[in-house]
């Protein structure tokens, strides 16, 4: 693939979606697609090869690592979806609230958040499972309360900037209550970036679950988890480094595909030059628009 | 509708106070202001001088330091508190900047539609049917709807913005500088539009300008203001023909003419140094500071609004109902 192949890739923005659906797929057919369950366990065909019956082979307790890592993608899914729709719910609620309000209100919160921020996620995802006990709920509960701040800031600073706008003082004249003015005017703003920055973060979620789980820290052992498939293969590294090679690439494909889908959100934003067919298109119909409006205006100053 | 007068404005006083607290810009500093039902009324003055502040508070974008403000004699401040809603339906605004008061995000449509939702008009048919009616009413074509604000064009761009206004049949318009985003080209059309849309609908409008030509076009009454205060007011035909104060002279001086003839002997009075700061306007009159004609009392003694030869008054003590000063 040459220079000017991978520029390309940019007329076609939603070719970054294509690992991101099928990891979601995976995530939701899982059942379906696994050969085997994923916890079972099999003392007759432990660390076996890849074969026919094990594509990418079994680990030390004979289960199969196929299956594993497919079971593990729903599990990751499944919790990333979960902590992003709540941090998302928790962030920009508040710092709506925050930013709409003001005053003493808005220090008061903003103070909150900035604490927040101020710690690393994971150090605060550590000490609040320190708090709750370790299992799946509790890791997910961490990890909300420790993703929130973030939203909550860009909330807050997207609400003042549009509170700002002229258009809004339109609204109040024509006799909008605040809620409409926040659903109708506000929000939309606030979501338009919050979404596209929660694409980006969904990648560096499903790691941070993942490195939960390494520590021990996330979900319990039978359940198939990729940060759990880590340690298990670390023992064996040496011998069979397939079983730590490969979730650690499932893990890299996901955040990497989250990534790039950030990236082209991102860059959607940035005007870029219009060549070819479609200029002349444009041209064309801004002539045409121009020529009615000149139609129009002359119309009505004659009338 | 009652007799009471559409606007009134009485004692009014906004300021705005400094981060420090001492020295509070006093943008608008004791104003009395009436304007009749069906008047159309001219906010002249130079920028600064508080005219859209005045005329923000009028509408209850900014609060009332001192002093009330009656639309059609209800007390605009405990009406907007007690219904909001009934208030807009009365009074509405046009804001200078056509493109900034539209939501970038939302068509003409949504924006014209937005007014009738949130007043719970009829159902989404009828809606539809008092857009169209309201295109009509500005003189636009249907094309535009599905547009957003930044591809019309300025004109439009206003065009929409009145529409917007009268969505719901309010009988007050104020416009704060409806014009100064316009091409000179465009303004006449605006002007002419206000002109038409007063006379259709009856609306009684207050205009906040600093193009004089046109005011002295369509307004049936204008009013001159000087660093928050009223220098001079009345019936816009005497008041332009013979100004009795000397700040109205000046600024009358300097709208051009159309006639070669007259603008080649047109007389320009250009007045020294910059108006004095708002927050600490000096003694006596407002204007002793740039006043060619300025005698002693004018330093010392703020002069009050007084009958004047062209009918309305002035804050001139140069002036009574028997002379003016001529610079």
């Amino acid at each position: 693939m040459n220079i000017s192949a991978i520029r390309d890739i940019k007329d076609w923005p939603w070719l970054v979606l294509l690992p991101v659906i099928g990891f979601v797929l995976i995530g939701i057919f899982a059942p379906a697609i696994m050969p085997y369950d994923p916890s079972a366990q099999d003392y007759s065909a432990t660390l076996e090869g890849m074969s026919w019956n094990h594509w990418l082979g079994t680990d030390y307790l004979g289960r199969d690592v196929f299956s594993r890592i497919v079971g593990g993608a729903r599990i990751s899914l499944v919790a990333m979806v979960i902590v992003l729709v709540a941090a998302l719910a928790i962030g920009v609620t508040i710092g709506s609230f925050a930013g709409y309000v003001g005053g003493r209100v808005e220090l008061v919160l903003i103070s909150i958040i900035d604490i927040a921020l101020a710690l690393p996620s994971l150090v605060i995802a550590l000490a609040l499972i320190g708090i709750l006990g370790t299992g799946y709920w509790s890791m997910i509960t961490a990890l909300t309360l420790a993703w929130w701040a973030n939203y909550a800031r860009m909330s807050r600073a997207v609400v003042t900037a549009e509170l700002q706008q002229p258009y809004i003082e339109a609204a109040r004249v024509m006799g909008a209550g605040h809620l409409w003015i926040f659903v109708r005017h506000i929000l939309p703003h606030v979501l338009a970036l919050v979404v596209v920055y929660a694409s980006a973060d969904a990648g560096a979620l499903v790691l941070a679950i993942a490195t939960l789980s390494f520590l021990g820290l996330g979900v319990a052992p039978p359940t198939p988890e990729w940060g759990q498939m880590l340690v298990d293969g670390m023992s064996y590294i040496e011998e069979v480094p397939r079983l730590v090679v490969l979730p650690g690439l499932a893990l890299t494909l996901v955040v990497v595909s989250f990534n790039l889908l950030g990236e082209a959100f991102a860059l959607q934003k940035v005007p870029r030059p219009v060549r070819g067919a479609t200029l002349r298109r444009r041209r064309r119909a801004r002539a045409r628009e121009e020529a009615e409006r000149n139609a129009v205006e002359t119309g009505t100053t004659s009338a | 509708m009652s007799d009471a007068a559409a606007i009134e404005v009485r004692g009014l006083k906004v300021h705005f106070a400094n981060r420090s607290g001492a020295g509070a810009v006093r943008a608008v500093d004791g104003i009395d202001l009436t304007v009749a039902r069906g008047a159309f009324h001219g906010i002249v003055g130079e920028s600064g001088c508080g005219k859209t502040t005045l005329a923000r508070t009028i509408v209850g974008l900014q609060k009332e330091s001192e002093g009330t403000v009656l639309i059609g004699g209800r007390n605009r401040a405990e009406w907007l508190k007690s219904d909001r809603k009934s208030f807009s339906r009365e009074v509405q605004f046009v804001f200078q900047d056509p493109l900034g008061s539209m939501s970038r995000r939302q068509s003409v449509y949504q924006t014209l539609e937005e007014p009738l939702q949130i007043h719970r008009f009829g159902s989404s048919v009828e809606r539809r049917r008092r857009i169209a009616e309201l295109l009509d009413l500005v003189a636009l074509p249907e094309t535009v709807l599905d547009r957003l604000p930044r591809s019309l064009s300025g004109g439009q761009r206003q065009r929409v913005s009145i529409a917007r206004a009268l969505a719901l049949k309010p009988s007050i318009l104020v416009c704060d500088e409806p014009l100064s985003a316009l091409d000179v080209s465009i303004r006449a059309q605006i002007v002419n539009l206000f002109t038409s849309l007063q006379k259709q609908l009856g609306l009684t409008i207050v205009i906040v300008a600093h193009d004089l030509a046109i005011v002295r076009e369509v307004c049936s009454d204008v009013t001159v203001m000087y660093l928050g205060r009223i220098s001079e007011a009345g019936v816009t035909r005497p008041l332009f023909r013979e100004p009795a104060h000397p700040y109205s002279q000046a600024l009358l001086s300097a709208v051009p003419s159309p006639d070669p003839r007259i603008e080649a002997g047109r007389r320009r009075i250009i007045l020294a140094g910059d108006p004095p700061s708002p927050s600490a306007p000096p003694p006596g009159c407002r204007f002793n500071t740039r006043c060619p004609v300025a005698i002693d009392v004018c330093r010392v003694e703020e002069p009050m609004l007084r009958s004047v030869p062209h009918g309305g008054v002035a804050a001139c003590h140069l002036a009574d109902s028997g002379r003016r000063p001529v610079i």
